[in-house]
């Protein structure tokens, strides 16, 4: 890419202009976490701190068992994401690069999956899982990642998959190799930034999502870091500032990981810039 | 979406495509068999309940269910529950400013964090920051910038000697508003039209500059094409979310003022959750899965004249 | 090939959803059909004798599931552990539901996973589950324990889905107070309000007292000619608006009421509730002395609203006080201003025993371990909750336990606090309005044209009194 420098200049503006804009939730967040519960609604909004309160985060932190949490998201997470970059990019083989009949057809039904609101199928997949005996287990967040990891994602795969040319399925197919070769040695290599962002997607949303685990969780010793953040709703009041102070200790971990992750993206031009 | 080559029948050749047709649906289906397996058991059993549901009276703490046939359906679709179309036209509202707004902005960040400038790495970040954030954290600060009269935004519009507005708070602009607060929750997109963009070689601009083709060139000749396959997709899939925007919606207006934001998801999960008419909902939820199973539909239709597969049989 | 694959999917789905959705519809129905909860006595309960019989050596487990921040938690805790030092023999597993409550407590209820004893709010599923005569009526156990009879209750704290079947039982009651700032009034020169409710102020002195509270920003204030209601620094009072909380209090200190008398009309368009809603918007709209529903967005919790004057007063909760006692700031508390009556709503959650228990009699005491101030002082003394017991409001020395030495208590709190609750409570409309939140549904949106003054509301509960009306499935202290 090579870009003029006064188009640089003028991007390089707006990207600063943006970034500020999309910042600020962020320094909301992180300002508040620091902040005296009295000073975190004043308006206009105060946005340095006075005093730093850096006890927020071991008050935060010490009264609810985040420790714990840790140790269980950790877990749900880790199974998600093995399970979803396996099976999704595995499916999305079979429903780009294999012509078969009703393959479309199939496709569609699967991902008209995602029309129907989940309010209404909510009650019968809890009584699905609770009757198989797995209610207060991390089963009900966990499988369903090794069966397809999710529509969204086998779709999202599909579109990059076929954005590959064919030529490479064919010379592969002439030097002998079978669908699981070219799955494995040629559209995975060729697909990886997108495998990524699934990747940093199930991640992410694994990491954040409260209502799975208050759903299928009863034991609180079970709970998971995004669970435990909602805990800090009162009945009438809510703590503002411990929640800020563990929201933006929770958070952290998704920063590095997504800062690391992105990282790939710009390794995955190179790398089909050169073969492609 | 595309005409299979291999399906047309070709006498001449038959058998052996009829073999590599074979072969090429049993590893098809077994390619995507854990997801057909996936669906078929985790997710097709509670669908067809909650159809089956909505031709009933099922109320969670009532211990008779009656079915009542299409009488759900009936009294939604002659319009005499008006909270249903009044969410409806809310919601439709929403799907038609939103779709478009988030593409084309999500498309020209991703355009601008392609860019090979320095530091390019932490602006990606930041862009996805606001989507790690609590959504209460967010709202609380939109209800801050778009407050009427101390709100940053008619701030610094009056400054600028323009017209300030009422944002959340009027029955007229509370669906733009709520767009506009939808904003910060682009990342997502933007990360993947990167991904995208990230998988078209260099060699092709290189071809371009060389003909004497600028900027515009490439965005219509190389750029659109060799992305509209992710752009296909973040268009679905902004189209399948926008039609059930709920919660960081709700969290702002409570569906107010005067229902003027009562989305229909809210309605929704109000008359199955609150109300406990679980039968009623499940015939809403299922107008609301035709009414997308339609638009995404078209979306496909359309797809064959603009998505460009450079995987495609055809070529 | 292609339609045997076809038929194969269908019978595979048919199969898993008949595996799926049969537990469901049998689970049901192992509940014989009870739907007759009304006053209807299962055999385990007409046990019910003094709670000593608790102490028995047959291990029990009883869950209990509530809501709450990690303290309030703690507090229950604390509670339970105490039941438990006192009866060994049973076992409370708290299972805390931190956000969605209804909608965990629904799936549960679904799957048979409901627990023993719930917290339960009136304004939301606890009544669709007492129709289904899902709860116990706790009358039986009023009327025969020992330790804890009807009168020894304070009013409106009892939640009835109908006359004789007591669902719930409320452990932490909260009135209605007008919180204010006490500096604000000695810089305005005003008189602050008395704390007796016999002396309370009338919504006339409430009215002239918010306007020399509310300055513009050059100084002047609402009851000045030069007054710029465009520009206001400081509004002299704010929350009587939006939420029906605040504003029923107005409406039934008018002689008011959502619903007649009998339960067959709807109430909030007739003369009393419809002068009642008028005066709370002309605070806004006439008077310029209370920020408009937009405006109230803006300003921060009650506590932070006094704290940096951006507010004189504030309507508000007794729970306002723990925040407000953490606060710097010089506050008082007075009893709502006077329309015709003192009056104050009473709002609470409460404690309800599900049908299925198998151990009613625990439930019963574990309730009642709840409900004892002892067991949640620390609540109590916080200023999050009030006692539900009468005596604590009576007995000087019960008082001071959960009053002396603990934050929040200004000079105001026994007068406009503990004797208003005790002397002018009313019951929060959520307690005995059938069909309370579709009925509200239609209210709320026409209300948001009278705060926002855009009609008067007169115009506004007539535009809507016959969809309303529809709704009206009368009261539930009314056979």
């Amino acid at each position: 890419m090579r870009d003029s420098t006064l188009k640089l200049s003028v991007g390089y503006a707006f990207l600063v202009a943006i970034s500020a804009l999309f910042l600020i939730p962020l320094v909301w967040m992180v300002r508040s976490a620091l902040m005296d519960l009295s000073q975190i609604f004043v308006m206009p909004p105060i946005w340095i701190p006075h005093p730093f309160k850096w006890d927020n985060f071991t008050r935060a932190l010490t009264t609810l068992p985040f420790d714990k949490f840790f140790v269980n998201t950790a877990v749900i997470v880790v199974l998600g994401v093995v399970g979803t970059v396996v099976s999704s990019t595995i499916a999305a083989f079979g429903f780009s690069r294999i012509q078969w009949k009703g393959r479309n057809l199939v496709f569609g039904i699967l991902l008209s999956s995602m029309m129907l609101p989940g309010a209404v199928t909510l009650i019968p997949t809890f009584l699905g899982w609770k009757s198989l005996g797995f209610y207060d287990t991390y089963v009900p967040l966990v499988l369903p990642a090794y069966f397809g990891g999710g529509i969204f994602n086998v779709f999202l795969l599909r579109q990059f998959y076929m954005t590959i040319p064919r030529d490479f399925d064919e010379a592969a197919v002439v030097d002998g190799a079978g669908f699981f070769q070219i799955y494995y040695r040629i559209i995975l290599p060729l697909s990886r930034s997108a495998v990524i962002v699934v990747s940093l997607f199930t991640f992410l949303g694994a990491w954040n999502d409260f209502f799975g685990p208050l759903i299928y969780l009863k034991s609180s010793e079970k709970f998971t870091l995004a669970l435990g953040l909602q805990m800090f709703q009162g009945s009438y009041t809510s703590q503002w500032d411990l929640l800020m102070a563990a929201s933006a200790a929770v958070v952290l971990p998704c920063v590095v990981v997504f800062l690391i992750g992105q990282k790939y993206f710009l390794e995955g031009i190179t790398l089909t810039g050169l073969k492609g | 979406m595309t005409t299979d080559i291999l399906s047309t029948p070709a006498p001449a050749r038959g058998k052996s495509i009829r073999s590599r047709e074979r072969k090429a649906l049993l590893y098809g289906l077994l390619f995507t068999l854990p997801a057909t397996l996936g669906f078929i058991l985790f997710t097709a059993g509670p669908m067809i309940a909650s159809f089956i549901l909505s031709l009933t009276d099922y109320n969670v703490f009532k211990s008779r269910t009656n079915f009542i046939g299409f009488d759900h359906y009936a009294v939604l679709l002659s319009g005499k529950d008006e909270l249903f179309t009044k969410s409806l036209g809310v919601t439709f509202y929403y799907v038609v400013l939103k779709v478009p707004v988030t593409i084309l902005i999500s498309f020209a960040i991703a355009l601008l964090l392609n860019m090979n400038v320095k530091g390019r790495s932490i602006f990606r970040t930041i862009i996805y920051l606001p989507n790690i954030v609590p959504a209460v954290a967010t709202s609380i600060i939109w209800m801050w910038l778009l407050n009427p009269d101390l709100g940053l935004v008619n701030t610094a519009l009056s400054w600028l000697h323009l017209p300030t507005g009422q944002w959340l708070y009027a029955e007229g602009s509370v669906i733009p508003s709520v767009v506009i607060t939808t904003l910060w929750g682009i990342g997502g997109t933007v990360v993947i039209f990167l991904a995208g963009l990230s998988g078209i070689p260099d060699q092709y601009y290189e071809a371009i500059e060389v003909d004497g083709g600028g900027w515009r060139h490439k965005l219509l000749h190389i750029t659109i094409p060799m992305i509209s396959p992710t752009l296909f997709f973040n268009t679905v899939m902004t189209l399948i979310g926008s039609f059930q925007v709920f919660s960081e919606a709700y969290i702002l207006t409570q569906g107010g003022p005067n229902n003027a934001s009562l989305f229909y998801l809210f309605y929704l999960w109000r008359t199955a959750f609150r109300d406990t008419e679980m039968g009623y909902a499940s015939a809403l939820a299922w107008i609301m899965f035709a009414i997308i199973l339609v638009f995404t539909l078209l979306v496909f239709r359309t797809a064959k004249s603009w998505v460009y597969y450079e995987g495609d049989e055809r070529s | 090939m292609k339609r045997s694959s076809k038929a194969f999917a269908f019978i595979l789905i048919f199969l898993l959803t008949a595996a799926i959705a049969l537990p469901a519809c049998s689970s049901k129905s192992e509940n014989p059909a009870s739907s007759d909860g009304a006053g209807a006595s299962s055999p385990e309960a007409s046990q019910t004798s003094g709670s000593d019989e608790l102490a028995s050596n047959d291990p029990v487990t009883l869950r209990l599931t509530l809501w709450g921040s990690p303290g309030e938690v703690q507090t229950y805790q604390k509670a339970i552990d105490r039941f438990h030092q006192k009866y060994p023999n049973i076992t409370v597993k708290l299972e805390h539901i931190p956000t969605d409550y209804d909608t965990k407590l629904t799936t549960m209820v679904a799957g048979n996973q409901e627990p023993d004893v719930a917290m339960m709010e009136s304004g939301s599923i606890a009544f669709p589950l007492a129709e289904e005569g899902k709860f116990l009526n706790l009358q039986q156990f009023v009327d025969s324990d020992s330790e804890l009879s009807a009168d020894r209750l304070i009013p409106n704290i009892s939640y009835y889905s109908e006359p004789g079947n007591l669902i719930g039982i409320a452990p932490g009651p909260e009135t209605f107070s007008l919180y204010y700032n006490v500096d604000m009034f000695k810089d305005a020169g005003v008189t602050p309000p008395s704390a007796k409710a016999a002396e309370a102020w009338t919504w006339d002195q409430f009215v002239e007292a918010a306007k020399k509270l509310t300055i513009d920003e050059n100084g002047k204030n609402a009851s000045d000619p030069d007054f710029n209601p465009k520009k206001i620094k400081q509004f002299g009072v704010n929350g009587a608006n939006g939420w029906w909380g605040p504003w029923s209090n107005f409406i039934f200190s008018n002689g008011g009421d959502f619903l007649s008398a009998d339960g067959k009309t709807f109430g909030l368009n007739q003369p009393e509730a419809v002068e009642a809603l008028q005066k709370v918007a002309d605070l806004v709209n006439v008077h310029h002395v209370a920020p408009s529903p937009v405006q109230s967005k803006n300003v921060p919790g009650t506590n932070v609203a006094l704290q940096t004057k951006k507010v004189a007063m504030v309507i508000d909760g007794q729970w306002a006080n723990f925040d407000l006692s953490n606060t710097n700031v010089n506050y008082d508390v007075a009893p709502l201003p006077v329309m015709k009556t003192p009056i104050t709503t009473v709002v609470c959650g409460m404690f309800s025993v599900f049908k299925s228990t198998k151990h009613p009699q625990e439930a019963w005491g574990l309730v009642k371990a709840l409900l004892d101030p002892e067991g949640t002082l620390e609540l109590n003394q916080k200023g999050l909750w009030m006692p539900a017991l009468k005596s604590w409001y009576e007995d000087p020395s019960l008082i001071e336990k959960w009053t002396a030495n603990s934050k929040g208590r200004t000079p105001g709190y026994q007068d406009a606090v503990i004797d208003m609750m005790l002397g002018y409570s009313h019951q929060t409309p959520t307690g005995y309005v059938k069909n309370f939140n579709k009925i509200m549904d239609i209210v709320n949106p026409a209300l948001d044209k009278v705060w926002l003054g855009q009609q008067t509301a007169q115009q506004a509960m007539d535009a809507i009194a016959e969809k309303a009306q529809a709704q009206v499935k009368g009261r539930r202290d009314v056979k």
